[in-house]
């Protein structure tokens, strides 16, 4: 019995973008598989790399962190990272760990990769 | 290993109402706890948005005691609220003395932030909350008090 049956991250690239897409529910159980998979996208060194937050229904400290280590580590490439939030909940929990100070936060896909 | 889980629900004594669970010491099994917190939650009259953050709290409070886990054990969840609308929940780490394989590995960045972050959540989302550990115990509480709804 486990609660990330409905998790899922599933990544799509253009050339020097990179989209990773992820739904359901990121917590201390989901969070290192999330962190493998972002450790070996930001690898290929993206310029710019999207994480799809939209149907995220949870995210906890352990996945924030996860998600703080991949900007630090994208931004030392020389690359960006901005993250698609469109969840009330979820957009409150960045501003009161002050983490939409650190990350470039925008309501849609489209928005991230426009210059 | 083997695995348990344990409830009793709402028992009502002198108008506080008490929700039992236990659970694995393992992170693939919080969920639950956060399922029980969501209903306790509802039970007790908060409104959605302290659902969300009780949810969250009581998620941030179990993770905490996994840090603390050396040895398998389970987590003992005692949800209580009374009329008032006060909300206590105490998570108590049980060790059954096996070694664990929990594999806590917060985030490339190390727990330390995970930790830190984990105390500005629940700094701003509960009331009052705080942890020891006694005899080798650990044990984790936080309280949350019903928001009355503004016109």
């Amino acid at each position: 019995m486990a609660n990330d049956a409905s998790f899922e991250v599933t990544d799509s690239e253009q050339p020097g973008v990179s989209v990773l897409d992820v739904r359901g529910e990121i917590d201390v159980a989901t969070s290192p598989e999330l962190q493998e998979i972002l450790v070996e996208l930001i690898g290929r060194g993206p310029e710019l790399l999207i994480v799809n937050l939209s149907d995220v229904s949870f995210i906890d400290s352990t996945g924030l962190g996860v998600l703080v280590g991949a900007v630090r580590d994208v931004r030392a490439g020389g690359g960006e990272l901005h993250l698609v939030v469109t969840e009330p909940h979820i957009m409150k929990l960045l501003e009161l760990t002050g983490l939409d100070e650190v990350f470039s936060v925008v309501s849609n896909t489209s928005d991230a990769v426009r210059p | 290993m083997m695995s348990a889980l344990h409830g009793r629900a709402s028992v009502e004594v002198n108008d506080v109402h008490r929700v039992e669970l236990s659970i694995p010491a393992d992170p693939q099994m919080l969920f639950l706890a956060r399922m029980t917190a969501a209903a306790v939650a509802a039970r007790a009259d908060l409104n959605y948005e302290q659902v969300e953050d009780l949810r969250l709290a009581l998620d941030e409070l179990c993770v905490g005691l996994l840090n603390f886990g050396t040895c398998a054990g389970q987590i003992a969840l005692l949800f209580q609220w009374d009329s008032e609308g006060t909300l206590d929940v105490v998570g108590t780490l049980v060790p059954d003395g096996e070694p664990s394989s929990n594999g806590n590995t917060p985030g490339t960045t190390g727990p330390a932030l995970s930790i830190e972050l984990s105390q500005r959540i629940l700094d701003s989302l509960v009331d009052d909350h705080g942890a020891d550990a006694i005899g080798g115990v650990h044990r984790a509480w936080l309280r949350v008090r019903r928001q009355e709804l503004s016109v």
